[in-house]
């Protein structure tokens, strides 16, 4: 029989798990060492350098007022504004793109999407470098007999810095807008349109119901922008157009460093790029793409007449062939042109030169056999341990939906994503310098470890923010299954949620191994002596005008990146049980 | 088309027993549980039955090992599971369960799902894979073996949750309102399957639903749960004739709600009272407490205790159809008895014209004189 008992005395309470558990300490040490303390003590300088003994001064406003003039204070208004133009420039494309490829019958749809991760891996100095070996006088367009003088200069200016960093913003809006435009079912549009809304109405009353991730998009190519390095160590260096972490650098790598100045920009670049990324947080959290149901029906594509078919495939492809095509022609190209960018009467020559000094080089003990061995190495080590820390990190962001936890988590990661690579390589060269650091806790300045650290912090904060929406997508309940069956913790994780984000794992892997690779700000910043980066040799080259060596060894190095990232792709293929395949991630299909 | 589950054999082996004392849980402020005690009888098919809210998917998972509870115990086989110094993961309680939204591994095919409890047991391979097609053939998707979740109807899935749950060969089964999701005709066709099978794999079941017809349908016993509480829990049949308070009345379903007075007792458990609507009228109603002559009570009515007449017949109240509803079995009627009260689902197998005139009767058995206050 089924019997309610008599009242029975009130039992003591289960114990609760605790609260701080060492995971949890040990996670918090992890990235307080990793960002937060190294950007905080950095960041403290712009108003008290005396803290760290960098000036006489306990508290001062005077490095605020020297950030705000002459070039430093230009860099600053420069990035705002082009950020500002970039990121809408980038979200309208974005869009366009996204709903071409998702929503339309475009020909060629999972090349584009492929296509679009190759944008996403190639960095802006390799981008910067492809224009412009194309487009220089004596360049690679004079192999075509293409006279670029006229554009050439135009490109050296702001129009070739908002073209290149629109081409490199785009991809960050692209993958964000497309996750809102694959789950907005066709029903909305339907009801509209069955409603009496004419085309235009339609458009009007669907689109705001992917606002928060036009939104978002928008916030994620702004900070984008802001934090890039590339362009502005190159395009805009060689253009006279000062870009803030350009400025930034300047002001910890001139004689003598300024700090306190380069702390300010800092502060700037951080604050500009919280508020539109607290923004994007807030208004996802109130109106969450969690409009898309599983009741949501399947998007219906918009099917092209033949004729307008062929035009919007073409319009595809054309952006395609300008964004990717012209760097990478102009790099390919370019180095094959011998005398690359230099003055000369007759017919352009080809040569292959520029590829036996890759190897061989012109410069001294300047092979890129090492750097780009050790980059490789560094490649490897960053990409696993970002890749572990950014998964736990993501798990506890989804585990602690609504508690504390989350949101510090959450707030961490927010401001983290607004630390551009140049910030933190400063910090850290700042931190870990600091007497009291290298005295009494560990000395790594200078060492190869720390650049890897650096690194790691770099990409730790987009990585688990790129981790936390197909964590965000397994269901708890297929965990709790696994547990009520039988399975231990590790069982679970293993049989029931590695499959589930093995995907993500292996192109988040690929995504960090490839930047690192490519990366620049922090290996410039931080490279140990004797021991330069694949990066920081090109950049050796190109410095030194050796065009063509600098752009052979850049050629050889996306190879070998993209080759890479075909090897690890054709394994999981491979290697992996077809169930695990057949899992979906929008991010990842066209 | 779905195939029918077919029972060929009984998988009995040892039921499990289980125990609730004094079982709270509390989500910050949010009292969950409170205070639940409850005992289980090996063998026995327990439905827990509540709102949104109620706690019933809290107490479930408490039982399962999912959630944590605040204090109280609980006991599966005599062994405590959760307690001030024990608490058992879900993995070592030896029970199995079936999810709402069915939790098939997307990776894994619909064998491998099934497979997956017996994955660690002692079994062999052979034996591994004879009980999986055997099951598969039970729940009746053996054709779909070797299909992945999402290439299956809900219905479908629900089967391979179904199979899964069985394939564990434990002696507690949960299910978290496995119905929920699937449409009418589906539903009915599971809900037989999970009795059935259930009951031959000699497990004792404990199932949550808010459907009071899935849940009497079901159940040997019935518990009904509201803000938390465990109000009753009894046999369908005596939850339905003797419901514990107002709220166990209306979620188990009546076909109307007044305000009526006592006139007098008028035998043991029963009172005769006047309706709002009909000042002439007297009826007989069960009470399962004392009142005093005179006191504010309402009236509960069971559809069933209530009978349509024609307007001509000398007994009843007089009534206007307001709608009427074809069912397949008859007609149900919702009936206007005067000042805004009606009565909803009235049966009879012939059909009453909307606006035509009737008189109402009503049965004493299936009219319950209660505090409406109480189970607020």
């Amino acid at each position: 029989m089924t019997t309610a008992l008599s009242a029975a005395p009130a039992p003591a309470p289960i114990p609760a798990r605790r609260r701080l558990s060492l995971g949890t300490v040990t996670l918090w040490t992890i990235l307080a060492l990793l960002i937060i303390v190294p950007v905080l003590c950095f960041l403290l300088l712009a108003t008290s350098p005396r803290l760290f003994q960098q000036g006489p001064e306990s508290f001062t406003l005077k490095y605020i007022g020297q950030a705000f003039r002459g070039a430093t204070g230009r860099g600053i208004v420069n990035s705002l504004w082009v950020s500002t133009l970039v990121s809408l420039l980038a979200v309208g494309l974005a869009t366009t793109m996204a709903w071409l490829i998702h929503r339309t019958n475009v020909y060629g749809r999972r090349i584009w999407a492929v296509l679009m991760w190759l944008l996403l891996l190639i960095p802006t100095w390799m981008m910067t470098l492809g224009w412009g070996d194309l487009l220089q006088p004596y360049g690679a367009a004079a192999i075509w007999g293409i006279n670029t003088k006229w554009i050439y200069g135009e490109f050296f200016g702001p129009l070739g810095i908002v073209i290149v960093l629109t081409t490199a913003a785009l991809p960050f809006a692209y993958f964000v807008v497309s996750a809102g435009l694959q789950g907005l079912g066709s029903e909305f549009e339907d009801a509209a349109r069955i409603h009496g809304a004419n085309r235009w109405m339609t458009i009007r009353t669907v689109l705001p119901i992917i606002a928060p991730a036009l939104l978002s998009a928008i916030a994620i190519s702004f900070a984008e922008t802001m934090s890039d390095f590339g362009v502005a160590f190159t395009l805009g260096y060689h253009s006279h157009f000062p870009l803030a972490t350009y400025t930034l650098f300047s002001a910890i790598s001139n004689f003598p460093a300024n700090f306190s100045v380069a702390a300010v920009i800092a502060f700037v670049l951080i604050i500009s790029t919280v508020p539109p990324i607290l923004l994007q947080s807030r208004v996802m959290r109130r109106r969450s793409f969690a409009v898309l149901s599983g009741r949501t029906r399947v998007p219906r594509r918009r099917e092209f007449r033949p004729g307008a078919r062929i035009l919007a495939t073409g319009g595809v492809a054309f952006f395609f062939f300008v964004a990717l095509g012209v760097p990478l022609l102009g790099s390919v190209a370019g180095s094959f042109v011998k005398n690359l960018g230099i003055y000369s009467t007759g017919a352009v020559k080809l040569t292959t030169t520029y590829y036996q000094q890759v190897f061989n080089p012109s410069i001294a003990d300047k092979s890129l056999g090492a750097p780009l061995l050790l980059s490789n190495q560094m490649g490897l080590v960053v990409a696993t341990v970002t890749g572990v820390l950014a998964l736990t990190l993501a798990r506890r962001l989804v585990a602690n939906a609504g508690g504390w936890s989350q949101r510090v988590t959450d707030v961490f990661l927010l401001g983290s994503v607004a630390v551009p690579g140049v910030v933190l390589g400063v910090g850290y060269i700042f931190f870990y310098n600091l007497s009291f650091i290298t005295n009494n806790v560990v000395n790594l300045y200078k060492t190869l470890p720390l650049l890897m650290l650096a690194l790691v912090a770099s990409s730790l904060p987009g990585q688990t923010r790129f981790m936390a929406g197909p964590v965000s997508q397994i269901q708890p309940s297929l965990s709790e299954a696994a547990r009520v069956h039988g399975a231990s913790r590790f069982r679970t994780w293993r049989t029931t949620n590695l499959p589930l984000v093995s995907r993500v794992l292996l192109w988040g892997w690929l995504l960090t191994f490839t930047k690192t690779i490519a990366e620049l700000a922090i290996a410039q910043i931080l490279y140990p002596p004797s021991q330069e980066p694949a990066s920081v040799t090109i950049q050796a080259y190109l410095g030194n005008f050796e065009l063509g060596t600098g752009t052979a060894m850049t050629v050889i190095t996306l190879a070998e990146m993209l080759g890479v990232i075909l090897v690890a792709l054709g394994l999981y293929r491979i290697l992996t049980p077809k169930g695990w395949r057949r899992i979906g991630w929008s991010g990842l299909q066209s | 088309m779905e195939r029918v589950a077919v029972v060929t054999a009984d998988l009995s082996h040892h039921a499990a027993g289980v125990s609730m004392s004094r079982l709270c849980k509390s989500f910050g402020e949010k009292v969950a549980l409170a205070d639940v005690t409850l005992a289980i009888e090996p063998g026995t098919f327990l439905v827990l039955l509540g709102p949104s809210g109620s706690g019933k998917t809290t107490l479930l998972r408490c039982l399962a090992g999912i959630e944590r509870p605040t204090s109280g115990v609980i006991a599966i086989d005599g062994r405590d599971v959760v307690g001030p110094r024990a608490f058992v993961p879900p993995e070592k309680r030896h029970l199995a369960m079936v999810f709402q939204d069915y939790a098939l591994w997307p990776h894994l095919t619909v064998r491998r799902n099934v497979a997956f409890p017996l994955t660690s047991s002692a079994r062999t391979k052979g034996d591994r894979t004879a009980r999986v097609d055997d099951l598969l053939e039970r729940v009746g998707i053996g054709h779909l073996a070797d299909r992945f979740p999402n290439q299956l109807s809900g219905g479908e899935q629900q089967r391979v949750a179904l199979a899964r749950a069985l394939a564990a060969d434990v002696g507690l089964i949960l299910f978290d309102e496995p119905l929920s999701n699937l449409d009418a005709d589906r539903r009915e066709q599971l809900r037989i399957e999970i009795a059935t099978l259930t009951r031959a794999a000699g497990a004792t079941a404990v199932y949550i639903t808010h459907d009071q017809s899935e849940a009497f349908a079901l159940a040997d016993r019935v518990g009904v749960l509201n803000h938390g509480r465990l109000v009753q829990i009894d046999t369908p049949e005596a939850i339905y004739r003797r419901p514990a308070d107002a709220f166990v009345a209306r979620f188990t379903g009546v076909a109307g709600e007044f305000p009526v007075a006592l006139l007098h007792e008028c035998g043991p458990d029963r009172y005769e009272v006047a309706l709002p609507f009909a000042p002439d009228e007297r009826i007989e109603a069960v009470a399962f407490e004392r009142f005093q002559p005179g006191d504010a009570m309402s009236l509960f009515v069971r559809a069933a205790g209530v009978s349509l007449l024609c307007a001509n017949d000398p007994k009843g109240v007089h009534g206007r159809i307001l709608d009427v509803a074809f069912n397949g079995r008859g007609y149900d009627h919702v009936v206007s008895v005067g000042q805004g009260a009606t009565l909803s689902k009235i049966f009879s197998p012939t059909r009453f014209e909307r606006g035509r005139a009737v008189k109402v009767c009503f049965d004493a058995s299936s009219s319950f004189v209660m505090d409406p206050t109480r189970g607020m």
